[in-house]
């Protein structure tokens, strides 16, 4: 399993919001164990996916001395089982967005029902400490098909 | 807000009890006041009291006093 926890970018405004798309199809392994005959996706992968979403989002300004990684995990709540094959829709609100830490109220919904909330808090690893020619997929597609927004 | 108040603020953030800290605490004596514990302290004054801390405001805080002194520098102590 690739560690893409979205799979898809449907609304950004780079550095406020967010709501992006991912959805665990029932092959993956990690059902098998989580729960035998009761399989539904794991809590800490979907703080995850909102923070893969919130991350994306504060990339996309452009303006940070570096990539958002995820700091802290303040009050996350579950509230539903998420089954495989659920698209689970992830919302992102950036509350602060500043040089050296930022912010997000974040939750995520299946059929319009939350699922799950949380306040998350980013730091930023300086570039330098990735790969020179790693490009972010699914920030890259949704530039293809919103090339106004493109840095 | 009294000094109190703002001593068991500044514990809640960094997930002591209040009666661990005076003044005079100094930062190696709290143990989640390493670097995320400063930037969760920057984000905290800023969301809590829109106090936003210069490079320079950080660098000179090294104990619970100086965290009491920029608040009272900004109003927020009584």
């Amino acid at each position: 399993m690739r560690f893409i926890l979205v799979d898809r970018i449907h609304e950004l405004d780079p550095g406020k919001q967010i709501v992006a798309s991912k959805t665990l199809p029932a092959h993956e392994e990690l059902f098998r164990d989580h729960f035998p005959g009761f399989p539904i996706v794991p809590g800490v992968l979907l703080t995850e996916m909102m923070a893969q979403a919130a991350g994306r989002c504060l990339d996309a300004d452009g303006t940070h001395p570096g990539r958002a990684m995820l700091g802290k995990i303040n009050g996350a709540n579950f509230r539903e089982w998420v089954r495989p094959d659920q698209e689970i829709r992830l919302h992102a609100k950036i509350t602060q967005n500043r040089p050296t830490y930022a912010t997000a109220d974040c939750f995520a919904e299946v059929e319009g029902k939350k699922v799950c909330s949380a306040e998350l808090f980013f730091v930023f690893a300086p570039h330098d400490r990735f790969a020179p020619d790693h490009r972010d997929p699914v920030l890259e597609a949704y530039w293809t098909t919103h090339p106004s927004q493109a840095r | 807000m009294t000094q109190r108040d703002a001593i068991e603020w500044i514990a809640k953030i960094f997930e002591t009890s209040p009666d661990q800290l005076t003044s005079d605490t100094p930062r190696e004596a709290i143990a989640a006041w390493d670097s995320l514990g400063v930037l969760t302290l920057m984000a905290s004054l800023d969301s809590d009291f829109g106090i936003v801390l210069t490079d320079d405001d950080v660098q000179g805080i090294k104990t619970v006093g100086d965290i009491l002194h920029v608040m009272q520098r900004n109003g927020k102590l009584t």
